[in-house]
């Protein structure tokens, strides 16, 4: 056996403490730029200070862009093409409003991250009509769109000669003063976007980026994030053009051009997507690697670019947000210390469980307003989805009694997950309703009918693999509950006792801080359910919650649901190939069989039922042949 | 406009669209089959563009024509093979964001490559003699490689179907664009599979390309130019769906020709074509011919 808990904690309070000693020697660096330039300058007066100082304020500009990119590449997952559009619309708010308007240039940069963020709103409702890849094609459609208007419309934007010649305020003529604004302007913006990603708001985002179909059923509504950081990363990117405009006094079409993206993807991944800071650092290298290459051999920097992108995608596996840990890996190896990273669960942690110390967990509510036991809770009525041919789901009627332990069974292909699909939205029926304690939830996206009260476990395992153990519960309580609109405060320091309580009944306190994708099989399932009971769900939803556990580990687990359904009141709908498990938990169990509803009733008179024995045996006699 | 004007610009239109099908055709294939989107897909285009004009200069007009052809199409497929082996082999498995730098990275490789190897001016040349001289129709003129160039896109079209449609390997690939894993299962090759629709898609752009070169001025600009009007004649038509590649290309190609024609449009003419690319995804986001996407 291992020794886990030391060697678990130990690695991550040093990198904490490493990542602060980063920023603040980041932070102090920046600030003595334009005195060490000064100094450099007298060393050797071939060097021109103004033109260093210069040279940073453009890379605490390409910092503050990179990061806001990072929002959405690296804490969400998105790819957008559109992003050099905003930024170049942040640069035209200031440079036509002088030019045309005569508007003091920072007035028009106060405004810049306004209308950029008005222009990611609207463009970004039409992109996020489409997911992933489709929406990266549509974000370049857009910005191609953007980039025409500022390349042709002379008139207006002055076509492809831009816009020169901005006045500054006399105070800001200054190459230092001008820096330390600019570097100001930048931090400050630093600052709001590092409390955005350690929010709430944040969490839902790498709930989002982990995966998109769990942070649905636990209740986030997945586009409306996603619309919302891509206009915060709009606005952020707005006021990085605007300072462009302010310190370069111009503004000119190419900076909307497609391709113009790369540089915040390549100073993205150069600096690591997985930090938040790590794009800021890439910019200073960035800038310091185009100022040196690109005037003697502009091609070869081109090519230098591509293969930095290149090495990041094929070198580090699993994508490049694991750079860090490749990192840490690497130094690991060069110490010869023991990995942390290796730690494997072994699969007996479920042993601990402790359904007792669930009962007690305030966060796994007890039903609010208890139904009176018998009371119909679930109701679907006449429900029918076919794909193509197939009626995968026909005509299906179905009443979930509150209090109950209801189990579906039937052969493969019976339905079983089609229905549950459908009672929790990630399908839309063809027809036919469900009703959920009273309310009619047929075709209502996922996310409204988790915070209905239905939570889900799901066959295949579902949890956000590279999120702390912890955080998966946190997020998901903190999620069923609507806190992830806060774009404040700490989202790893809320319901953090509860999640820790909720992480001890099942016996995985122990893993709390482990990567919940280095679990065992056997842990991952039994977060997997933690994740359905931290939710506090009236009705929950099991697809076959024991699929690949060993047979103890099956026990231990099942009598974990059943004793807290029965405390908490918890209703439980579950299906389950295991007839072991159906008919140990299960008091009401209805047979499916193509789609159908066969029968139901009670353990015992689905057992004697003749015709479900004839479709078991059915399906047997089809497994013999093939 | 009369309806001779109608014409000239009807023909430009589809000329544009011929060369433009023969692109978005090896990216629809490719994406179809392997579920990637190649980004480094104009930047092949642009090697075979290159390759044309330098070859074609080196043999003379009689010759020079179809010999570049030949090179064009053994370098970009050479090029196309190793690019499927040491790349992409390695991010099927990947998210899509993957894909989609990985492959975006090439174009910047490829990029500065070729303006090392053919230097940053534009190159022009002329089209091969039999195809050289234009006709007159209602009082317009007409070169006669607009109309060689519509002929091939056809030829190329039919091409394509036959081999989907007629063919051993067709009937693979067809299958892979449904279900490549039961693919596998069933004892194809499915990574040498992989490979060879990869150089296929790749030969397609460099096709393109060689057509485009006594059309255009080459210039190396022309991988991007190229490749956001194919993203576009693909989401239009449908990734993955040829006969998609085929619609959205007239459609591109027209509304180019159309809308450079009006004065007051000409500014815009490519602003038009992403706007119904951005409708089309808005209101049908897997285009006219496609499929959605599980």
């Amino acid at each position: 056996m291992i020794a886990r808990l030391p060697l678990a904690r130990l690695p991550l309070a040093r990198s904490v403490r490493f990542r602060w000693l980063v920023a603040a020697v980041f932070v102090v660096f920046a600030l003595a730029i334009p005195p060490l330039a000064g100094l450099h300058e007298q060393l050797n007066p071939d060097v021109s200070g103004k033109f260093e100082i210069f040279l940073a304020t453009s890379a605490i500009v390409l910092a503050l862009w990179a990061v806001s990119y990072n929002l959405m590449l690296g804490y969400t997952g998105m790819v957008s093409f559109a992003h050099a559009a905003y930024y170049g619309v942040g640069a035209y708010t200031v440079a036509l409003l002088f030019g045309r308007f005569h508007v003091p240039v920072l007035v028009g940069l106060a405004l810049a991250p306004l209308v950029a963020a008005a222009v990611g709103l609207v463009t970004g409702l039409a992109a996020l009509r489409a997911v992933r890849l489709y929406f990266s094609l549509l974000t370049l459609a857009i910005s191609q769109v953007l980039f025409a208007i500022a390349f042709n419309w002379y008139g207006f934007t002055g076509g492809d000669n831009g816009i020169h010649g901005l006045q500054l305020p006399d105070q800001l003529s200054d190459f230092t003063n001008l820096y330390y604004f600019v570097a100001a302007v930048v931090g400050l913006c630093l600052v709001l976007m590092f409390g955005l990603t350690r929010s709430p708001f944040g969490a839902a985002l790498a709930a989002i980026r982990e995966n998109r179909e769990r942070a649905r059923s636990i209740g986030i509504n997945v586009k409306a994030y996603e619309l919302a950081v891509f206009t915060i990363a709009a606005a952020f990117a707005g006021v990085a053009g605007g300072l462009f405009a302010v310190f370069q006094q111009e503004a000119f079409p190419e900076m909307l051009y497609w391709t113009q993206n790369a540089q915040p993807v390549v100073v993205a991944l150069l600096g690591g997507t997985g930090t938040f800071l790590g794009p800021a650092i890439g910019a200073f290298v960035y800038t310091l690697l185009d100022n040196l290459l690109s005037k003697n051999f502009p091609y070869q920097f081109d090519i230098l670019l591509g293969a930095i992108v290149l090495g990041v995608v094929l070198l580090v596996p699993g994508g490049f947000s694991a750079l860090p840990a490749l990192f840490t890996s690497l130094r690991a190896r060069f110490h010869r210390e023991q990995q942390p990273e290796t730690v494997e669960s072994g699969g007996e942690s479920i042993e601990r469980a402790d359904a007792g110390k669930i009962v007690r967990i305030e966060a796994v509510h007890a039903d609010p307003a208890p139904l009176e036991r018998g009371e119909p809770l679930l109701i679907v009525d006449h429900l029918s989805r076919s794909f193509g041919g197939l009626h995968a789901v026909q005509d299906v009627n179905l009443v979930v009694l509150a209090g109950d332990r209801h189990a579906i069974i039937g052969p493969n292909g019976a339905g079983k997950s089609t229905l549950f699909n459908l009672i929790t939205g990630r399908l839309k029926p063809d027809s036919g309703t469900v009703v959920f304690a009273g309310q009619n939830i047929t075709g209502r996206p996922p996310h409204q009918i988790a915070r209905a009260g239905i939570g889900r476990a799901f066959q295949i395992t579902m949890i956000f693999p590279k999120l702390t153990v912890l955080q998966n519960l946190q997020y998901a309580m903190l999620a069923h509950r609507g806190r992830t609109v806060r774009p404040f405060g700490r989202a790893d320091r809320m319901f953090r006792d509860d999640a820790m309580e909720l992480l001890a009944a099942v016996g995985l306190d122990q893993y709390a801080d482990l990567p919940a994708g280095q679990l065992s099989h056997g842990d991952q399932r039994s977060i997997e359910i933690a994740i359905s009971l931290a939710l506090g769900s009236r009705l929950v939803l099991l697809d076959e919650p024991t699929a690949g556990m060993s047979p103890f580990e099956t026990d231990k687990a099942m009598e974990l649901v059943r004793r807290v359904a029965q405390e908490k009141h918890l209703t439980l709908l579950f299906c389950e190939h295991d007839m072991e498990v159906v008919f140990g938990t299960a008091r009401t169990v209805t047979v499916m069989h193509q789609g159908q509803v066969l029968t139901q009733g009670t353990p015992d008179e689905v057992r004697a039922n003749p015709d479900v024995q004839k479709v078991y045996l059915g399906e047997l006699e089809q497994e013999a042949v093939v | 406009m009369n309806p001779a004007q109608l014409l000239l610009f009807a023909v430009g239109g589809l000329s544009n669209a011929a060369y433009l099908f023969i692109v978005a055709a090896g990216l629809s294939l490719v994406f179809g089959a392997l579920r990637v989107i190649n980004m480094a897909h104009g930047s092949l285009y642009m090697i075979a563009a290159f390759v044309t004009v330098v070859v074609a200069e080196k043999l003379g007009l009689a010759f020079g024509f179809w010999g570049a052809l030949v090179a064009a199409l053994i370098l970009t497929g050479v090029v196309g093979a190793v690019i499927e082996i040491v790349v992409l082999r390695r991010v099927y498995r990947e998210e899509h964001l993957v894909q989609l730098l990985g492959t975006y990275a090439l174009t910047l490789i490829i990029a500065g490559l070729v303006r090392i190897v053919f230097g940053p001016n534009y190159r022009t040349m002329r089209p091969p003699a039999i195809f050289s001289g234009s006709l007159s129709v209602a009082g317009f003129r007409y070169s006669v490689y607009s109309f060689v160039m519509i002929a091939a896109a056809i030829l190329i079209a039919a091409g394509v179907y036959l081999m989907l449609y007629r063919t051993a390997l067709g009937r693979n690939i067809r299958a892979a664009v449904s279900d490549s894993e039961l693919l596998s299962a069933s004892g194809v090759n499915v990574a040498r599979l992989f490979t060879v629709v990869f150089v296929i898609g790749a030969c397609l752009a460099a096709l393109g390309g060689v057509i485009v070169a006594p059309s255009q001025a080459v210039g190396s600009s022309m991988d991007t130019d190229v490749l956001v009007l194919a993203f576009a004649i693909s989401v239009i038509g449908g990734l993955g769906s040829i006969i998609g590649s085929l619609v959205g290309s007239v459609i591109v190609g027209e509304v180019y020709s159309f809308g450079l024609e009006n004065s007051y449009t000409n500014q815009f003419a490519l602003a038009f074509v992403f706007i119904i690319m951005a409708a089309v995804l808005i209101v049908r986001p897997w285009g006219l011919f496609g499929t959605p996407e599980q």
